[in-house]
């Protein structure tokens, strides 16, 4: 299982995405440009140009024709998959930590940050898919501030209208953006920031990971904790592996303390837990990035993403017996 | 031979999986059931703008 080693930034990454397919994989980076690559090979289809600052989120739409972006310059951006062309620029106050699409592409979400006088704000904002996609309106449709602790994660559930948040002190909320209110939330999800979140494929639930050193499987609908994962390490992302009962988990130290220590020492590890049992099943050194079915992608502070493609034997093989699990 | 060892596992642990893969199945099906119910509701409305019904408990 030779990885396959994407050269093409040159600081650390902060956020890596498939597309649909998985054919394409999205990186962007402290170097202030976006990469597009081809999954199977590493070869690098093009470039993205125009932020002036540190990328920080990055999203594709489901057909692959739109992809956002979100910068400490302050701008959300909208760009043309195929062309690389920046056909949006939307701008705040703050750095946009975050974005996300919705499940047709016809919606943005995203995350700014909070800072000098300025809460930490949600928007959303209408993907106008027409023509060639620079007609986008300035204005958000929703437009909120947290309550509480600011929010760190975001992502559109599968009901219209309705977002999951992970926030800094470990609470996720279920907000309504229509009625402007936080519909439910659970305090206690985590005991410390939430640092990663992702969806199920069809958004009935999600895995949070934070650094509290746990992941956990949450119902999108009820906000009832599903599965705990408890590691001995802070954990930067938790990833659910699609078609397979297990869920990723990446971490290792502290974002500070990465200057003072070699990654080659091994502190930023992948594990592997399965997702029913909750038990650990397998560690890689090196950290990790979203995965599709079969692959498993690892982005370091080095800024290179390396690329991993399972075979054919780790999706026969079924070592807890026969039982079925539902995806 | 993970798999070898896995088969050494106790009656105890091969019934609380058993358990555990069930009532996961059972919670999967439902939400999968009320999706497809959900997402039937609303292609039969034909309103996509209009969707202030969805309440999540």
């Amino acid at each position: 299982m030779r990885p396959i080693l994407l050269q093409g930034h040159e600081r650390s990454l902060t956020q890596i995405k498939f597309n649909r397919e998985g054919d394409l994989l999205f990186s962007c980076s402290k170097d202030h440009v976006i990469n597009v690559w081809f999954s199977h090979n590493g070869e690098r289809l093009g470039t993205y140009n125009g932020h002036n600052g540190t990328i920080w989120t990055v999203d594709v739409d489901p057909e692959s024709k739109f992809m956002v972006s979100g910068s400490a310059d302050n701008t959300l951006r909208l760009w043309s998959v195929q062309t690389g062309k920046n056909l949006f620029t939307w701008e705040f106050p703050t750095a946009v930590k975050r974005v996300d699409f919705n499940d047709d592409g016809t919606q943005v979400v995203c995350i700014t940050e909070q800072r000098m006088g300025h809460q930490c704000a949600i928007r959303v904002f209408e993907i106008n898919r027409d023509g060639d996609g620079s007609d986008q309106s300035p204005d958000p449709i929703y437009f909120f501030n947290p309550i509480g602790s600011k929010a760190t994660v975001c992502a559109f559930t599968n009901v219209p209208d309705v977002i999951f948040t992970g926030h800094e002190s470990g609470k996720v909320a279920l907000f309504n953006l229509k009625k402007e209110e936080e519909m439910n939330n659970n305090e206690r999800a985590h005991g410390d920031t939430v640092t990663d979140l992702q969806l199920s494929k069809d958004r009935t639930y999600c895995i949070t990971s934070s650094k509290d050193k746990s992941a956990r499987i949450h119902d999108t609908k009820t906000l009832q904790v599903i599965k705990t994962f408890t590691t001995e390490t802070p954990l930067n992302s938790a990833s659910l592996m699609p078609n397979r009962p297990y869920v990723l988990l990446g971490g290792g130290q502290e974002a500070m303390s990465v200057t003072t220590t070699s990654l080659r020492q091994g502190k930023f590890e992948t594990r592997f837990w399965h997702k029913i049992f909750e038990e650990e099943v397998g560690r890689v050194k090196g950290h990790f990035g979203p995965i599709n079915t079969n692959l498993l992608c690892f982005w370091g502070e080095d800024g290179f993403v390396r690329v991993h493609h399972f075979d054919d034997s780790f999706f026969k093989a079924k070592p807890y017996g026969d039982l079925e699990i539902a995806d | 031979e993970d798999a070898a060892e896995e088969s050494n596992v106790s009656a105890e642990l091969i019934a609380l999986r058993k358990r555990l893969v069930d009532e996961w199945n059972a919670w999967r099906a439902l939400r999968k059931r009320e999706l497809a119910d959900e997402r039937g509701h609303r292609a039969g409305r034909r309103s996509p703008s209009s969707e202030d019904k969805e309440e999540i408990e």
